[in-house]
C-alpha cells in the first residue's frame, strides 16, 4: 500500500519536474499583456529596494569611525555597534569582567542546546544538563567565589540576561506546564477544576501586569527571607505565564491521542507516571510540537518586556548604546543590530522545530 | 494444568455507566487452561464484561476474582492483576511512536524489571512466535493490519501472561488479513493459554474454544460447548443471533 502511494506520487510529481524554469515564469507571470505589466512594475520596484538596502548597508555604509565620519557618508553607520557592542552585549556588567558575562551566557546557549537533543531528554539526564548549565552561569555571573569580584543582579544586563530570562522562563515553566495540564485531566473533580481556574485567571490577565505584581507587589506580601532578588521573581512570574498557555498546548496534545494508547499502556501493567511519561507525552509533545516551538518563539520575545521593571536586557542596552557619545542619531543600526540577534535565535527555533516535526514524523504513522 | 483452579471468577457483577446499566447480573467461571468465546449482538456489554476482568472499567456490584485476587479498588492489587493478564485490542493500540521491539520490551522492562538484553531476545523469540520478526526496527505506521495484530499478540505474551484477553482481534481487518491472526491464536490455544475471545469468528470457536458463551443486553443468555451451541442453539435470541451472523 506504502509502495503504492509512492509510486502514485512519483505519477503526478513528474510532469512538473519536466517544467522548465523558463517556461513556469512565462505561463505564470507572463501570460496576459497586463500581467506582463503588472509582473515588470512589481520587479522593478523589488530591484530597486534590494539595491537601495544593499547601498545602504554594504557600499556607502561606515565600518568604522567616529560619529562625525558617519555623518559625512549616506549610507549606515556600523561605527556605532563596533564602539558600544560591549554595552550592547554585556550590559552595565563591570567592563574587566564581561568576559564572565560572555562565558555565562554561552553556557546558558550550551544548556538550551543540549536540552533540544533528543539524547538529552530523559529524566536523568536533563536535570543534569540544566543544574551545570545554571551553576556555571550563576558563579560566573554573580561571582564571589574562585576570586571572582562579586557583581550584583542589578548589573547583570544585555544578551547575557535576555538568553537567562529566557532560558529560564521556558526550564522551570515547561515542567509547571506539564503538571498543569495532568492536573487539569485529572480524575478528582476539585483538582481539576483548581487548575482550570488557575489557568484559566492567569491567562486573562497581561503578562506586564503578572511581572509587575511579581516585580513590586509580591515583596510586600511575602516573608523577607522568601523574596529574594527582583530578577528571580519576574522569572518565576514570567514561567508562571508560559506555564499556563502551554499548559493548554500540551492538553490539546493529549486530546489528540486515542484513548486506546493509555488503556493499552495500563493493560501492560504500566503505572500512571510510566504511562504518562512513556506514553501519553512523548506523542502529546509530536501532536502539539508547532505550537509549542511558537510558545518558546513568543517567550523569547517577550524577555524585552522586563526593561519596564528597570532591567538592563538586550533592548535596553541597546537603547543606552546610542544615547551617549554623539551617537544618536544612528538609532536605526543600533536596532537592525538587536533584531539581527533576535532574529537568529527565533529563526534557530523555528528550524529546529521544522527539524524536529520533519524527523519525528519519518518515525509514526 | 490444574483443571480445578478457576482462573477467572466472576459473580453477578452488575456494571452502570451513569444510571444506565449494561450488565446485569453476570457470572462465569473460567478455569485454568480453559479457551471461552463470547460472542452476542453489538452493544450486549461483551467489550465491558472482557474489560471489567482488568478493571480498565470499574464495576458496581458483584465480585470479581483473576488468578485468585479480588479486584477492588487497591491499585497494588489491580497491578498484579494487570501484570498476568494481557489484553488484545480491536484497534491493535500499538505505541505508534516506538519501534516493533520497543513496544515489545517496554512492560516486560519496566514492570517486570528484566533487563534490556534479555527482554530484546524474549520479544524476538515471541516476535519469530508471530511469524514477523524481520519487522523488530520498523515502527507499527509500516506494518499492515494483520502485522501489528500479531505484533499486538507478541506485545502482550512478552509479559508471560497467565490468561489472554482478545476483544474483537479480528474485526478491523481486511479480511485476506484475518487468517494470519486466528493462526496465531490457534496456536496459543494448543500451547495451553487461559483465553478469553470476543469474536464473531465461529471457525475458531468450533476448533478452539471449551465454551462459547452468548450474551445479549448485558446478561450471559447461553453458556455451553461450541458444538452443542451451534447445533442445538437453546435460546431464541441465540438462534436469532446464529442465523444472523451465519446467513450471509
Ligand atoms: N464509555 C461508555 N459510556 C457510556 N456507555 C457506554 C460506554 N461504553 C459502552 N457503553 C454502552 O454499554 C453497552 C455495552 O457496550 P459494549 O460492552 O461495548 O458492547 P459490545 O462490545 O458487546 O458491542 C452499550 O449499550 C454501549 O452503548
Ligand atoms: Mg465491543
Amino acid at each position: 500500500m506504502k509502495a503504492d502511494l509512492v509510486m502514485a506520487n512519483d505519477m503526478f510529481a513528474s510532469p512538473v519536474h519536466t517544467r522548465s524554469f523558463i517556461e513556469t515564469v512565462r505561463k505564470d507571470y507572463f501570460s496576459t499583456p497586463v500581467q506582463a505589466l503588472l509582473t515588470l512594475i512589481c520587479a522593478s520596484v523589488i530591484v530597486y529596494v534590494i539595491w537601495a538596502l544593499v547601498r545602504w548597508a554594504f557600499i556607502d555604509s561606515i565600518w568604522s569611525g567616529t560619529p562625525e565620519d558617519c555623518h559625512a557618508a549616506a549610507g549606515a553607520c556600523w561605527a556605532v555597534v563596533k564602539d558600544r557592542y560591549r554595552l550592547i552585549m554585556f550590559g552595565l556588567y563591570p567592563y574587566d569582567e564581561q568576559w564572565r558575562s560572555a562565558i555565562a551566557c554561552l553556557a546558558v546557549l550550551a544548556t538550551v542546546i543540549l536540552s533540544c537533543i533528543p539524547y538529552f531528554w530523559s529524566a536523568k539526564r536533563l536535570p543534569v544538563v540544566w543544574v551545570v548549565g545554571y551553576a556555571v552561569f550563576y558563579y560566573l555571573m554573580k561571582g564571589g567565589i574562585f576570586g571572582l569580584s562579586v557583581v550584583l543582579e542589578t548589573q547583570w544586563g544585555g544578551l547575557a540576561l535576555t538568553t537567562f530570562v529566557f532560558a529560564s522562563t521556558v526550564i522551570i515553566g515547561m515542567p509547571l506546564a506539564i503538571v498543569l495540564a495532568l492536573l487539569r485531566r485529572s480524575k478528582l473533580p476539585v483538582i481539576s477544576a483548581l487548575t482550570a481556574l488557575f489557568i484559566d485567571g492567569i491567562r486573562s490577565l497581561p503578562l506586564l501586569s503578572i511581572l509587575f505584581t511579581a516585580a513590586i507587589v509580591l515583596p510586600y506580601a511575602m516573608p523577607d527571607f522568601l523574596v529574594g532578588d527582583k530578577l528571580y521573581r519576574v522569572i518565576m512570574g514570567a514561567a508562571v505565564f508560559f506555564a499556563v498557555y502551554q499548559a493548554e498546548v500540551i492538553r490539546s496534545g493529549i486530546q489528540s491521542l486515542p484513548a486506546g494508547q493509555e488503556e493499552a499502556s495500563i493493560a501492560l501493567g504500566l503505572n500512571y507516571w510510566q504511562t504518562v511519561s512513556r506514553i501519553i507525552l512523548p506523542q502529546a509533545f509530536r501532536f502539539a510540537l508547532p505550537p509549542t516551538i511558537n510558545q518558546v518563539v513568543i517567550a523569547f520575545m517577550e524577555t524585552s518586556l522586563i526593561v519596564i521593571l528597570g532591567f538592563f536586557e538586550i533592548t535596553a542596552s541597546g537603547n543606552a548604546a546610542f544615547s551617549a557619545g554623539g551617537w544618536n542619531s544612528f538609532y536605526v543600526e543600533v536596532y537592525t543590530f538587536v533584531a539581527l540577534i533576535y532574529f537568529v535565535f527565533t529563526y534557530s527555533l523555528s528550524m529546529y522545530g521544522s527539524y524536529l516535526e520533519r524527523s519525528l514524523r519519518l518515525m509514526a504513522r | 494444568m490444574n483443571n480445578q483452579a478457576a482462573a477467572i471468577e466472576v459473580r453477578s457483577l452488575a456494571k452502570f455507566y451513569g444510571s444506565h446499566q449494561v450488565l446485569h447480573g453476570v457470572s462465569l467461571e473460567v478455569k485454568a487452561g480453559e479457551k471461552i468465546v463470547i460472542c452476542g449482538p453489538s452493544g450486549s456489554g461483551k467489550s465491558t464484561l472482557i474489560r471489567c476482568l482488568n478493571k480498565l472499567e470499574d464495576h458496581q456490584g458483584g465480585t470479581i476474582r483473576v488468578l485468585g485476587t479480588e479486584l477492588n479498588d487497591d491499585i497494588e492489587n489491580i497491578n498484579e492483576v494487570r501484570r498476568d493478564v494481557g489484553m488484545v485490542f480491536q484497534h491493535f493500540n500499538l505505541f505508534p511512536h516506538l519501534t516493533v521491539l520497543e513496544n515489545c520490551v517496554l512492560a516486560p522492562m519496566l514492570v517486570r524489571k528484566i533487563d534490556r538484553k534479555t527482554a530484546e531476545e524474549q520479544a524476538m523469540a515471541f516476535l519469530q512466535r508471530v511469524k514477523i520478526p524481520q519487522k523488530a526496527k520498523s515502527y507499527p505506521g509500516e506494518l499492515s493490519g494483520g502485522q501489528q495484530q500479531r505484533v499486538a499478540i507478541a506485545r502482550a505474551l512478552c509479559m508471560k501472561p497467565e490468561i489472554m484477553l482478545f476483544d474483537e482481534p479480528t474485526s478491523a481487518l481486511d479480511p485476506e488479513m484475518i487468517s494470519e491472526v486466528l493462526d496465531v491464536m490457534i496456536e496459543l490455544a494448543q500451547g495451553g493459554m487461559t483465553m478469553i475471545c470476543v469474536t464473531h469468528e465461529m471457525g475458531f470457536a468450533r476448533k478452539v474454544a471449551d465454551r462459547v458463551v452468548f450474551m445479549d443486553q448485558g446478561q450471559i443468555v447461553e453458556d455451553g460447548p461450541p458444538a452443542e451451541f451451534f447445533d442445538n442453539p437453546k435460546h431464541e435470541r441465540s438462534k436469532l443471533f446464529l442465523s444472523q451472523i451465519l446467513g450471509h
